[in-house]
C-alpha cells in the first residue's frame, strides 16, 4: 500500500488509491462473472438465437473490456510504452468490435430483419449518437474530457451494459408474466425491472471510470458528461434492437420501414437527450459530487442518490408514459412530443441545473487557481492571460486569431497551450483540496509542459 | 479549502439529495400502485380449466385441429375455456394480450354462467392489419373485484412466429 511518495503527495496520508483500485477490481470481476453466467444461462435456457449471440458474443465483450482497459491506462505511461499499449489496445478493440458485429448480425438481427436492415438501422443511429456525444462533451466548457474516455463510456453503454441486463431482465420478466395479473401491476413491475437493472448496468461504467481514471474525473461536470455518454451508447444499441425488431414485425404488413423510422425518431431524435442520457447523467452527477466530498458517508450517499434519481426517472417513464393517450390523428404527433417533455423534461431540467451550477462552480475555482498560479511568477500562466483562460468565448477568440495568423497549425498549438494551462489550474485545485494522490512533481511537469508549448506558440 | 467552495459543493450535494428525495417519492408511488393492482391475500382457490388453444376458423367461428402453443402469423387462433369449472358467484373475464401488452380479444366481465356461451375466445387481428402480430401472446382468465382484475385463475402462453 502506498503511504509515502517522493516528492510528497498532496495528501500523503491518503490510502484511497490502493483501496479504490481494489474496489474497481472487485466490481470488474463481478461484471465478468455476471456476463459469463448470463451467457451460459442464456444459451441453455433462452431462445437459441439470442442465446447463441450471447455466448459467442462473450469473447467480443472480453476483448473490448481488455482493450479499453489497456487503452485508458496507456496514456498514463511514457511515450515509448504508450505507443506499444495503444497498438495492443487498438488490435484488441478492433477484433472485439468486428466479432461483436458479426455475432449480432448473423445470429440476432439477421434472424429477424436481415443483415441489410440491421446495417441500415445502425448507420441511421450513428450520426445522431455521434452528434449527442459531441454535444455532451462540449458541455464541459472549462475542461473537456478526452475523446478516448468519452468513447469508452459510450462503448460500455452500448456493449457491456446491454449484455449485463439480458439475463436479469429475462428472469424478472418471465417470473412476472407467470405470477402477476396482466395490466398496470405487471407494467409497474416491468418498469421497476428496467429502471433498476439498466441503470445499475450503466452506472457501473461511471463508477469504474471514477475508481480507475480519477485524474480525468474532476467533478460533477465530468460525471454528467461520462454518465450521458454511457446513456447515449446504451440508447444506440437499444435503438437498433427496437428498430430491427419492429421492422420484422411490421414488414409483412408493408409498414416495416415506417415502424423502424418511428422508433428511430422517438429514440434518436426526440429521446436522444431526454431518455437514457438524462438518467445516467444523474448517476454521473452523484459520482462527480462524491469525488469532491470529504467524508466517506457523504460520498456513498451522493452516489446512492444519483442511482435513485436515475432509477426513478427511468421507472416513471416506463410505468406512466401510457397514461398520456396518444390519439391516432395528426394531433397525436404533438402529443408524442408533449408526453416526452412532460414525463422526462423535469429530469432533464434537473440535470441541466446541476450541470450549469457545476460549470459555474468549476469555473470560479479554476479562475481562483489561475490567479494564484499567475501570482507565483513561474510564468506558466501570466496575469493578462487569466481573463482569457477563464472565458470559453475569449479562448475561442484567441484560437481564431491564431488561426488567422498561422492557420490550423497555429489554432491547434494555442488550443494545446490553453488545455495545458487549464490542466495545471485543475491540478492545483485538486491539490489544494487534497483530492489527489499524485506527487507535487506532477504539477511541476504540467508547468514545464505549458512553458514548452508557450515556446512553440511564440516560435 | 475556501468557505465559498464549501458552500458551492454543499449546495450541489443538497440539491442532489432533494432530487433523490423526489426520486424516492416516485418509487414509493410506484410501489403503492403495484400493491393496488397486485392486492395481497386475493387467492380465491378457484382454478379455471382452459381446454386448450386451437387454430380458429373465422367462417364457422369454431376451433380447428389439436391444442397448440405455436402458430404461424397467417393463422388465427382461439382459447377454449370450460366456464363450468368456476364457481358461479365470481365475476370474471378472459383476455388475450399481445407481446406489446395490448388487449387483442376479450370476453366479460360477467359471471361464469353468463359466459357459458362464450367458451371460444379468439385473438383479434389488429385494425388495419392483415394478420396477427408475431410475438408472445398471453391468455388469462381473471377474477375481478370492483372492476379491477385481482387474480389470475388460469393462464396460457402462445408464440406467433415471424414468418
Amino acid at each position: 500500500m502506498i503511504t509515502t511518495t517522493t516528492p510528497p503527495a498532496a495528501d500523503p496520508q491518503s490510502r484511497l488509491r490502493p483501496r479504490r483500485y481494489g474496489i474497481a477490481f472487485a466490481i470488474a470481476a463481478l461484471v465478468v462473472l455476471a456476463l459469463i453466467g448470463s451467457s451460459i444461462l442464456n444459451y441453455v435456457y433462452l431462445d437459441t438465437i439470442p442465446g447463441r449471440a450471447s455466448l459467442y458474443g462473450l469473447l467480443a465483450v472480453a476483448l473490448i473490456t481488455l482493450g479499453t482497459f489497456i487503452l485508458v491506462r496507456a496514456f498514463n505511461r511514457d511515450r515509448a510504452m504508450r505507443r506499444k499499449h495503444l497498438i495492443r489496445a487498438g488490435v484488441l478493440i478492433g477484433l472485439g468490435v468486428l466479432l461483436w458485429l458479426l455475432v449480432i448480425d448473423v445470429f440476432l438481427f439477421t434472424q429477424s430483419a436481415g443483415p441489410g436492415v440491421a446495417a441500415i438501422c445502425a448507420l441511421a443511429c450513428l450520426p445522431t449518437t455521434a452528434f449527442g456525444l459531441f454535444v455532451v462533451r462540449r458541455m464541459d466548457r472549462n475542461h473537456k474530457e478526452p475523446w478516448r474516455l468519452v468513447l469508452v463510456a459510450a462503448a460500455w453503454g452500448a456493449i457491456v451494459a446491454t449484455s449485463l441486463v439480458v439475463w436479469g431482465e429475462t428472469i424478472w420478466e418471465g417470473s412476472a408474466q407467470h405470477a402477476l395479473v396482466p395490466g398496470p401491476g405487471l407494467d409497474t413491475s416491468l418498469a421497476f425491472m428496467a429502471g433498476i437493472l439498466e441503470e445499475i448496468a450503466k452506472g457501473l461504467a461511471v463508477l469504474l471510470l471514477f475508481l480507475v481514471m480519477r485524474n480525468e474525473f474532476d467533478d460533477v461536470v465530468d460525471g454528467i458528461v461520462y454518465g450521458a455518454a454511457v446513456g447515449l451508447g446504451f440508447n444506440f444499441l437499444e435503438s437498433i434492437s427496437y428498430m430491427t425488431n419492429l421492422y420484422s414485425v411490421f414488414a409483412p404488413e408493408g409498414a416495416g420501414g415506417l415502424a423502424a423510422g418511428i422508433q428511430w425518431y422517438g429514440r434518436q431524435v426526440l429521446g436522444l437527450f431526454f431518455g437514457h442520457a438524462t438518467y445516467t447523467a444523474f448517476i454521473g452527477a452523484g459520482v462527480g459530487i462524491a469525488r469532491q466530498l470529504p467524508s466517506v458517508r457523504q460520498k456513498v450517499l451522493a452516489i446512492v442518490a444519483g442511482f435513485v434519481i436515475a432509477i426513478s426517472g427511468h421507472f416513471s417513464w416506463d410505468a406512466w408514459a401510457t397514461i398520456f393517450p396518444i390519439q391516432n390523428t395528426l394531433f397525436g404527433l404533438v402529443e408524442i412530443h408533449l408526453r416526452t417533455l412532460i414525463m422526462t423534461g423535469p429530469f432533464t431540467a434537473g440535470v441541466i441545473a446541476l450541470l450549469l451550477f457545476g460549470i459555474r462552480y468549476e469555473g470560479q475555482n479554476l479562475l481562483d487557481q489561475m490567479r494564484k498560479e499567475a501570482a507565483t511568477g513561474h510564468g506558466a500562466i501570466l496575469s493578462q492571460e487569466v481573463p482569457i483562460l477563464a472565458s470559453p468565448w475569449q479562448r475561442l477568440k484567441q484560437r481564431l486569431q491564431a488561426f488567422s495568423r498561422a492557420g490550423l497549425r497555429g489554432y491547434l498549438q494555442v488550443s494545446r497551450l490553453q488545455t495545458a494551462q487549464l490542466d495545471l489550474a485543475m491540478e492545483r485545485w485538486h491539490r489544494e483540496r487534497k483530492e489527489i494522490d499524485t506527487p507535487l512533481e506532477a504539477e511541476q511537469q504540467l508547468r514545464e509542459r505549458v512553458m514548452q508549448l508557450r515556446h512553440w506558440v511564440a516560435a | 479549502m475556501s468557505s465559498i467552495t464549501d458552500d458551492q459543493l454543499r449546495t450541489l450535494y443538497r440539491t442532489l439529495l432533494v432530487f433523490a428525495t423526489v426520486g424516492v417519492v416516485i418509487l414509493a408511488i410506484g410501489l403503492v400502485e403495484f400493491a393496488y393492482f397486485e392486492r395481497p391475500g386475493q387467492s380465491s382457490g378457484a382454478r379455471v380449466h382452459i381446454a386448450g388453444v386451437y387454430q380458429f376458423d373465422p367462417e364457422s367461428k369454431q376451433p380447428v385441429g389439436p391444442d397448440r402453443s405455436q402458430f404461424p402469423r397467417t393463422e388465427e387462433f382461439a382459447a377454449v375455456v370450460d366456464w363450468s369449472s368456476l364457481p358461479s358467484t365470481l365475476v370474471v373475464d378472459a383476455r388475450w394480450y399481445d407481446s406489446f401488452g395490448s388487449i387483442q380479444g376479450q370476453v366479460g366481465p360477467a359471471t361464469p354462467r353468463e359466459l357459458a356461451t362464450h367458451s371460444v375466445i379468439p385473438v383479434e387481428v389488429p385494425q388495419g392489419l392483415h394478420y396477427v402480430l408475431p410475438g408472445r401472446y398471453t391468455f388469462v382468465v381473471e377474477r375481478l373485484q370492483d372492476g379491477v382484475p385481482v387474480e389470475v385463475l388460469g393462464r396460457r402462453f402462445v408464440v406467433v412466429e415471424r414468418s
